[in-house]
């Protein structure tokens, strides 16, 4: 008998099964269609990405985070970080500059460390990227399909926080570089202490936008004060946005940060944070980003986001057993038989696992210790609600419920 | 309703003081007893040990917290530090018996494998690494003045409020690693979608400390 120690992980790795996997296959599928018929190409990178190529590409949040090695042929690689890196380099090296927008969509393991006080390294990322547009066009399409793929995963309270990265920028204008990186250190970090006795040690002209800043949160009121602070024209993009996002019924989930920065040397516009579930869960994020486009040859801007798939999961109504999902008991049948009818199940729409148990008691139990309702036996073709032991023909259950 | 982890110990009576300062219910606070979770008005206060304050609030169980900058320093988690509240006042240094001063004060080289015992391993590692030095760490949980005594450690790094158990235990200051003050932090997502109740307890916090200087 193997001993716990043979079993276990290593230490910040990840492996998910039962109904988490289940919730998360969900989402996955869901997801992959969804963006797939909106013209986003699936995309499967590559688990290695070399050093030389990646380094000074990757945001630099992540760069300290990311797993080093030495692949079997002797390169300096690193595991995949980043899935925008990985999508922006392919589309770089297999479409020419003027073939777009480019659309990917995928679903992949990204390996990097987590900041303190987490310890995995291992996660999944579900995540888009429109390349090569820019423009209210890129950001609304985004938004959303992202807004209503979590509307179909049954996801309460999806709250998406708007910010734009040039509003920060503006600000900073004609501020001492030092004063300046140490303002930008400090909101990135969110340390509004440090940030407060940096503004206070600057010439007046300077301190009245940016002492408002970190405090401009909330909804659309939100930015007319930021027109007034910075100016005309200023918090444009975002009022476009909020605009096109109520046209479509989904402008009640925008709320707007004004102070949001994260990764100024990466993002180049608006930017965002994605919540949802009960409890506010952080799903993830995302933002127009220019300069890794340039660095590929690719022309124009670009707007990708990436979600936790196991925050996602956890988020999303529990639809782990559907009433078209159960156990089937081959009853003594034969194996050709059996796997006949179950086909046919299948492809009547129901999602089955067969139970070759010689004894009906072991297959119920066993049915009920994979948490389905409904439970078949194909010798005698009825159903059995598991909870309350109803038995119904096969046939007259086939005829109500498809 | 806002959830506020706040400290036990030390820190404990400065949390309440400001909490009325700043205007919260403490009524119930105040008459606790053992209990580690109290509902008050519109608010649910959780007491827990300082160290883990800041990760209630990482994880999102506690949409604010009062927290020692030591701790915030020590205890690294993803958390908007909204204001220095200026209370629970008190320095981080490294102390030592008085014939080291000079040895801690020369060539980095004199200081290689120094044997430092401490509550705060990652500031410790943190300040002695700034200095070009690869010290020993000894991470202790209280009592950390007994050390040098014992031959433990040769000095320590800790928190100093008026020097006296510094001075009990024949150990001088030197050198002042950082002030230590009480500040109100809250995590990336409350302070998005709980803002405006934040922004409320934050302007009362800036105006009390503005009537204070």
């Amino acid at each position: 008998m193997a001993t716990p120690a043979k079993n276990r992980l290593p230490r910040g790795c990840r492996a998910v099964g039962g109904a988490k996997a289940r919730a998360m296959e969900r989402c996955r599928r869901l997801f992959m269609s969804r963006f797939s018929s909106f013209g986003y190409h699936p995309f499967l990178p590559s688990g290695l990405q070399l050093i030389q190529a990646t380094w000074e590409r990757l945001p630099s949040s992540l760069r300290g985070r990311t797993i080093c090695l030495t692949s079997p042929f002797g390169e300096p690689c690193c595991l995949r970080a980043d899935l925008t890196l990985a999508a922006v380099a392919y589309l770089g090296a297999h479409h020419a500059p003027q073939e777009r927008p480019l659309r990917l969509c995928y679903a992949e393991r990204v390996f990097r460390s987590s900041p303190p006080p987490g310890k995995n390294f291992e996660g999944t990322q579900i995540g888009a990227e429109l390349l090569g547009w820019e423009g209210e066009g890129a950001d609304v399409e985004i938004l959303s399909l992202l807004i209503r793929f979590l509307i179909s995963l049954g996801i309460s309270d999806i709250i998406v926080v708007l910010g734009d990265i040039t509003l920060f920028r503006r600000v900073l204008q004609g501020i001492p570089s030092e004063s300046a990186r140490r303002l930008t250190l400090a909101l990135q970090e969110g340390n509004l202490s440090d940030y407060r006795s940096v503004v206070r040690s600057l010439p007046s002209r300077f301190a009245a936008p940016l002492e408002e800043l970190p405090f401009l949160k909330g909804g659309a009121e939100i930015l007319d004060q930021g027109e007034r602070l910075f100016g005309y024209g200023s918090v444009a993009t975002l009022k476009n946005l909020k605009e096109n996002l109520d046209d479509l019924g989904l402008g009640d989930r925008i709320r707007f940060d004004l102070s949001l920065a994260r990764e100024l040397d990466y993002y180049s516009g608006p930017l965002f944070d994605i919540y949802g579930g009960p409890s506010g869960m952080a799903l993830g994020g995302g933002g127009r980003y220019d300069t890794l486009l340039s660095e590929f040859g690719i022309l124009g801007q670009a707007l990708g986001f990436g979600l936790n798939l196991e925050s996602l999961a956890e988020a999303s109504a529990d639809e782990s057993r559907s009433p078209l999902q159960a156990m089937v008991w081959t009853g003594g049948l034969k194996a050709s038989q059996a796997l006949d009818q179950a086909q046919r199940l299948c492809d009547d729409g129901f999602e089955i696992e067969l139970s070759w148990q010689p004894s009906e008691i072991d297959s119920r139990r066993l049915a009920m210790l994979r948490g389905f309702s409904r439970w078949i036996d194909l010798g005698t073709r009825r159903v059995v609600d598991i909870a309350t032991e109803e038995i119904r023909p096969l046939d007259d259950f086939l005829k109500e419920e498809l | 309703m806002l959830a506020l982890a706040l400290p036990t110990g030390r820190v404990h009576r400065d949390a309440l003081a400001l909490l009325t300062a700043l205007e919260l219910p403490t009524g119930k606070l105040e008459k606790a007893g053992r209990s580690l979770v109290i509902e008050e008005g519109n608010y649910r206060y959780l007491l827990a040990k300082p160290m883990d304050v800041p990760l209630y609030v990482h994880y999102g169980i506690a949409d604010l917290a009062l927290a020692g900058s030591d701790v915030l320093s020590e205890s690294p988690s993803s958390l908007i530090e909204l204001g220095d509240t200026g209370r629970g006042r008190c320095r981080l240094v490294v102390a030592g018996p008085q014939e080291l001063s000079s040895r801690f004060w020369s060539h980095e080289s004199a200081i290689m494998g120094l044997r430092v015992a401490t509550k705060y391993p990652r500031i410790a590692d943190g300040y002695f690494a700034a200095r070009g030095a690869q010290v020993e760490i000894i991470r202790l949980n209280g009592s950390v003045e007994l050390a040098p005594l014992l031959n433990l450690s040769e000095c320590i790094l800790d928190i100093v409020q008026t020097g006296t158990t510094l001075k009990a235990n024949g150990l001088v200051v030197l050198d002042e690693v950082a002030p230590v003050s009480l500040r109100l932090v809250a995590s990336r997502r409350s302070s998005q979608l709980h803002w405006r109740e934040i922004e409320k307890i934050l302007e009362r916090l800036v105006h009390s400390r503005k009537e204070e200087l």
